[in-house]
């Protein structure tokens, strides 16, 4: 029941290869630490299987959803188990429970959203912009099917570009999302004379 | 048995130890349907308030589709459709994505409660609303027990069973 070819997947990961290649090497140097990153998924499940492409839904995670608003509308979200919430926040010093630590991981979300959507926005000539992030601590599932449904907009399927970071010297990961809504997806694609 | 109701699922069971679960529910709605005399209980994961298309391929995506459905599936398994009692989970504001007016765990909350009271079907609980995700557990037997978690809580009560010393089952 896909809507989207072979094709349109393959160029939507060789974007997600980019966009997160360039927020990684943003990360790295905030952090003064190399950054390395997966080869990115990109796959368009219905929703009830969406959820599970991170993992168990009663998880607890750290989210940080940034909302890309402009010619195109995405959402990026950032999920962190706590253990590498806590070596990231570590860094500085600082717990992520707390305000600073919870501001320290929205700045983490604004830096990869920014600079993931900038290439984006530069390849197909697009204006996006992010909104403040938002950070949670919530069950995975919760923050995913919140997300997916955030704007009450009905989908039958979501589009998942999936990358995950690895901050080297701190064994610390983190998945990142880009959940592009489905009248933004089609105007990407078309750009791309796909 | 446990069985998991995602998003926009539904499912009913008599069978005594068989347990329903919405797990991780945010803005969506887990709601439940018992008919404690018999047995039976019900769970729809609903994710939206209204119907955006005819014959949609999952309607217990939208309340007004799914409380129909779900106490029709409640009677196939032998409830009565007046011994029937709701139990309301779910519902939170995680996030606020700008939009206008409210937000869609409030309007979810408020469309399946108005369904009910048009169904004529009680709400015996509910834990609905605040920004923290829950999930919602139905233990299916002769002594049907509702059950509900926030993110990072315990698990409490909302329906049957707290006999004489015995807390919550974690």
């Amino acid at each position: 029941m896909t809507t989207f070819s072979d094709m349109q997947l393959d160029a939507l990961r060789e974007l997600a290869n980019i966009g997160s290649g360039n927020a990684g090497t943003a990360l790295g140097s905030m952090l003064g630490k190399s950054v390395d990153i997966s080869v990115p998924t990109a796959a368009a499940l219905p929703l009830a299987e969406a959820v599970a492409i991170a993992g168990e839904p009663d998880e607890l995670r750290y989210g940080v959803v940034v909302p890309i608003v402009g010619d195109f509308e995405a959402i990026v979200v950032l999920l962190f188990p706590e253990a590498d919430a806590q070596k990231l926040c570590g860094i500085y010093g600082i717990e992520p429970s707390t305000p600073d630590g919870c501001s320290m991981l929205g700045e983490v979300g604004n830096i990869l959203g920014t600079n993931y959507i900038n290439v984006l926005a530069q390849m197909v000539g697009m204006e996006l912009e992010p909104e403040p992030p938002q950070v949670v601590e919530d069950m995975l599932g919760s923050i995913l099917s919140s997300v997916l449904i955030g704007r009450g907009d009905d989908v039958e399927e979501a589009l998942i570009l999936d990358s995950d970071l690895l901050v080297e010297d701190e064994n610390c990961s983190l998945s990142f999302l880009l959940l592009p809504n489905h009248g933004g997806i089609k105007e990407l694609l078309g750009r791309l004379g796909l | 048995m446990e069985t998991v109701v995602r998003m926009g699922e539904a499912s009913a069971s008599r069978t005594a130890g068989d347990t329903l679960a919405c797990i991780g529910l945010g803005s969506c709605i887990g709601l439940a349907l018992v008919d404690r005399a018999k047995g039976v209980a019900a769970l729809a994961h609903v994710m939206l308030p209204e119907t955006t298309q005819p014959d949609p391929p999952q309607p217990h995506k939208f309340a007004d589709l799914a409380v129909p459905s779900l106490i029709a599936m409640a009677v196939a398994q032998g409830a009565s459709r007046v011994r029937l009692e709701a139990c309301l989970v779910g519902g939170a504001a995680m996030f606020s994505f700008g939009g206008s007016g409210q937000d869609i765990g409030q309007r979810n909350d408020h469309a399946v409660t108005k369904l009910l009271d048009e169904h004529r079907i009680p709400v015996r609980a509910t834990a609905t609303g605040g920004s923290k995700g829950r999930t919602i557990r139905v233990s299916v037997g002769a002594d049907i027990t509702i059950t509900v978690r926030e993110a990072g809580g315990i698990e409490e009560h909302l329906l049957g069973a707290v006999a004489a010393g015995k807390a919550a089952l974690v």
